[in-house]
């Protein structure tokens, strides 16, 4: 839950002046996170049925996380209507946390085993990494991110297995604007693309826009009415499959709570109610309503640590 | 014997009178239009109701959480600003 409440981001950016000081550029957001505030917003994670979350620190840079999470979950099927069946898991969980390393690792009862660690290798060079094990057929991925940051610009380059190769590149080229690109070619869908995005951001909003040869087109609006209001909208298009969607939210932080509201093109309308009872204990409320396919999911959480 | 003739007629005239009139063009073209209306009223008042209802459901996930949590913080910012009326000093200690 650490997103419930979020610092006052990063945007104690070096305030340029206003008159463009283009030598002094800032350094831009990391390509892969470029939606970052439209996702804050638009993207809740709703689920259905129980979740409860515990964490404990042992010391000040380990702890411990167990989580139990019941309720219906969707089985694909080829028929329109959804099935779902009754499930019930438990997940645990140990991190590391230190300012130059941190380690993630989970363990799921349905044997899935997911691993993430990011470390700084030089204070401009960062390795990420993340793998992920499962026990069904070609689900098991791993995945290493080298990210450098420079002055005005950072790029990044991402190596995986099926041979996947990446690289992104993004540069301010305004103290608002930032431009980007992206490249990958995989080894096994023989596949291969390039991307490009642009950001621009002033104090009161952020619009991202982001195309790429896979067909897709993505452009986020956010609007930030005050630092507890923001309103923000997104749309969706593939250039290939012709699918649409658009979507509209808001997203209310509170002293003591936090609600986010979003209704898409497809008639679903989902809330996230997050709810700070007293210190490190939070209370989740979580409603989505699909009137088309008569799917309502609704749930509740606690978060305890 | 004759009232009942007379009512026989008169009863034989008058549906001779009522179905001529229920055969006429303009009767069986109201009966039509009556159904009709009938039928797009009654679609009507379902699509109405559906639309009713989903923006009713809509309202009641969107709105009201926010109307509630909203409404507890101005509560919270008024025992706040009571306080501090009270006390006399800025009660930053009873920010949690």
């Amino acid at each position: 839950m650490a997103d419930l409440f979020p610092p006052a981001q990063v945007d104690a950016k070096i305030k340029v002046d206003e008159k463009a000081d283009y030598s002094n550029l800032p350094c831009p957001v990391p390509y892969e996170e470029l939606h970052r505030e439209a996702f804050m917003s638009l993207k809740a994670d709703n689920f259905e049925g129980l979740r409860f979350d515990f964490s404990k620190a042992l010391n000040q840079k380990f702890s411990l996380s167990h989580s139990v999470m019941m309720g219906p979950t969707e089985v694909p099927s080829q028929s329109s209507e959804t099935i779902k069946i009754p499930t019930a898991q438990y997940e645990f969980g140990a991190n590391y946390f230190d300012p130059k390393l941190m380690l993630i690792g989970r363990v799921m009862t349905d044997g899935r085993v997911t691993a993430r660690a990011k470390a700084d290798l030089t204070d401009k060079l960062i390795l990420k990494a993340n793998a992920q094990l499962t026990n069904e057929q070609h689900m098991s991925h791993a995945m290493f991110n080298f990210d450098y940051m420079g002055p005005h610009y950072r790029a990044q380059f991402q190596l995986g297995n099926s041979a996947l190769i990446g690289a992104t590149y993004i540069q301010s080229v305004t103290p608002r604007l930032s431009l980007g690109g992206e490249i990958f070619w995989a080894g096994v869908p023989r596949k291969s693309g390039v991307g490009y995005a642009a950001r621009y951001e002033t104090d009161k909003m952020v619009a991202s826009g982001q195309v790429a040869s896979t067909g897709a087109i993505v452009m986020n609006y956010v609007q930030k009415i005050s630092d507890k209001v923001s309103l923000a909208t997104d749309f969706m298009y593939n250039f290939f499959s012709r699918d649409v969607t658009a979507s509209v939210g808001y997203d209310y932080i509170l002293r003591q709570s936090r609600v986010r509201g979003k209704i898409d093109s497809n008639g679903v309308t989902s809330a996230l109610l997050e709810e700070r009872l007293s210190m490190g204990l939070n209370f989740l409320l979580s409603a989505e309503l699909d009137h088309k396919k008569k799917d309502y999911k609704f749930g509740f959480g606690l978060t305890v640590g | 014997m004759a009232a009942k003739r007379i009512g026989g007629g008169k009863s034989g005239g008058e549906s001779s009178i009522l179905a001529k009139i229920s055969n006429s063009e303009i009767v069986s073209h109201g009966r039509r239009v009556a159904g009709d209306t009938i039928e797009i009223s009654k679609k009507l008042l379902k699509s109405t109701g559906k639309a009713a209802w989903i923006s009713g459901t809509t309202f009641l996930i969107l709105v009201v959480p926010l109307i509630i949590v909203m409404d507890r913080e101005a509560q919270l910012n008024e025992m706040e600003l009571q306080q501090a009326s009270l006390l006399g000093t800025p009660s930053t200690s009873m920010q949690r």
